[in-house]
């Protein structure tokens, strides 16, 4: 397996939308009719048609500054992810050939585990199907050798793909050539994001930035404790009926008085 | 039926633990076709995972109302410990775990039984609070429905240990009580032996029915 990872960098995403829409095109998604709310942010939040959200945001920093902040919120493709830890069927899968989070619709039951462990708040759920949706990295492009549709639109350089190591001495290079604040965000959680960014800012001035995600304490205790645990206690059940059995015996009832059983009183 | 046999169960009460039983065992089933991948076949018994889904969803219903009904049924005579009795059961733990002379009588469920039934209504209420969340988990914010999944399977862990517990005590464990589920009347020496103060109570106070015997007014039964 070559792992490999999308990156963002928004120093030097002018938003055009691109991806956007090259995400839409490719996945067949249909458009939401827009709304004017006072932003070009359009839809306000991902949803089961769009897997890929530019997040448009108005920051005025200490000294009365107005900064234009961009993110591209996707799927992060966690390397330790709760939703192919909590998916019952096996429709969220690791992706063999490059440790990216694929979603198979013809296995998902639209049970919505994976909408309530995601520690980013990803997956989208549609009632008309009854299935979940969100970023699958464009798994029929890469797994021919192409990149995803998003990465292919960017007229910027904003996003690239390529494998984890390339890309994240990339990344930490352009950290060190934009100075200040900027960091990366997505290689430090969940054993590392296969779609990661590089922020001009501090990530937490970002709008709906998810602060340190890691996979729920409920998930580990869920899947890693009470699952192995269910079994395992009705196993030692069985086997101590066994040994009770076989050592104490059942309890049967007294024999008659009348008989002659207790010593000729 | 021979002579002699006491009755102990009413059909309506054979009938909810029955409805009980069946839809929990049946909760349980589906329910490990979807916990674990593993057992992901069973979903081929319902016609897919998504159909074993529906039908974990709905049984889930059938299991509320039946727990609903046999909270109500028995929770005077299971769902109560009395004391003192229930704790000089307890103490020498109704004989199950080593030799006991005489077993301190109690009353028509024993301290073991009412435990059983009490962590049987305790999960009981708790799946279904939970699984009525996890059915509709987008009504409440991700950070509270996410506990529900731990919840729903620390319960399940409780059930289905129990479940077995229940079915060696209630089988050879106790040879001779399987009727009291099945036709509703027990050979009077197993009643001796398991329930020696029901017995004493029901012929003081005149109500126990005695198969081949003229039935008694006012004979005992659910307190539905």
């Amino acid at each position: 397996m070559t792992e490999k990872i999308k990156l963002y960098d928004d120093s030097k995403c002018t938003a055009c939308r691109g991806c956007q829409l090259a995400c839409k095109q490719w996945n067949a998604l249909a458009a939401s009719q827009t709304e004017n709310r006072g932003t070009y942010q359009n839809p306000p939040s991902l949803n089961a048609n769009t897997f890929l959200l530019i997040h448009y945001q108005d920051y005025v920093d200490k000294e009365g500054n107005v900064k234009w902040l961009f993110r591209k919120e996707a799927c992060m493709h966690c390397t330790d992810a709760a939703c192919v830890t909590v998916c019952p069927s096996g429709a969220l899968h690791y992706n063999k050939a490059t440790g990216t989070v694929g979603l198979d619709h013809d296995k998902c039951i639209g049970c919505k585990e994976c909408v309530a462990a995601c520690p980013f708040e990803i997956p989208r759920w549609d009632a008309a199907t009854d299935k979940v949706y969100k970023c699958d990295m464009c798994e029929s492009r890469i797994m021919n050798n192409m990149e995803p549709a998003c990465v292919k639109a960017c007229p910027t350089g904003a996003l690239s793909w390529g494998p984890k190591e390339k890309m994240l001495k990339i990344a930490a290079k352009r950290v060190e050539k934009l100075g200040g604040n900027a960091t990366t965000y997505g290689d430090k959680y969940v054993k590392g994001t296969h779609f990661m960014y590089v922020l001009k800012e501090n990530p937490a001035i970002y709008a709906d930035i998810h602060k340190d995600p890691s996979v729920p304490l409920s998930v580990t205790l869920w899947k890693g404790l009470l699952k192995p645990l269910s079994l395992l206690a009705a196993g030692g059940v069985l086997g101590g009926a066994f040994l009770h059995y076989m050592i104490h015996g059942p309890k049967y009832p007294d024999l008659p008085k009348d008989e002659n059983t207790e010593g000729g009183k | 039926m021979q002579k002699g046999y006491v009755q102990v169960t009413d059909s309506y009460e054979r009938i909810l633990h029955w409805m009980l039983a069946i839809s929990c065992l049946l909760l349980c089933v589906t329910g490990l076709g979807m916990m674990f991948q593993t057992f992901n076949f069973i979903g081929y018994l319902f016609g897919g995972l998504k159909s074993l889904k529906l039908v974990h969803n709905f049984t889930g219903l059938v299991f509320a109302a039946s727990l609903i009904l046999v909270i109500r049924m028995w929770w005077k005579e299971a769902g109560v410990f009395v004391f003192p009795e229930d704790l000089e059961w307890i103490k020498v733990a109704g004989g199950y775990l080593w030799h006991v002379d005489k077993v301190p009588e109690t009353g028509k469920y024993n301290p073991g039984q009412k435990l059983f039934f009490l962590t049987v209504v305790g999960a009981g209420i708790l799946m279904i609070i939970t699984g009525l969340i996890m059915w509709f988990p987008t009504a409440l914010p991700a950070g509270l429905v996410r506990w529900m999944y731990p919840l729903h399977a620390l319960g399940f862990v409780a059930i289905f240990a129990f479940f077995f517990i229940h079915l060696y005590l209630g089988t050879i464990g106790n040879p001779g009580t399987v009727p009291a589920m099945l036709t509703g009347w027990m050979d009077r020496a197993v009643l001796k032996k398991q329930h020696p103060g029901w017995l004493k109570e029901m012929e003081h106070e005149g109500k126990l029915v005695v198969y081949g015997e003229e039935k008694k007014s006012g004979a005992h039964g659910h307190h539905a």
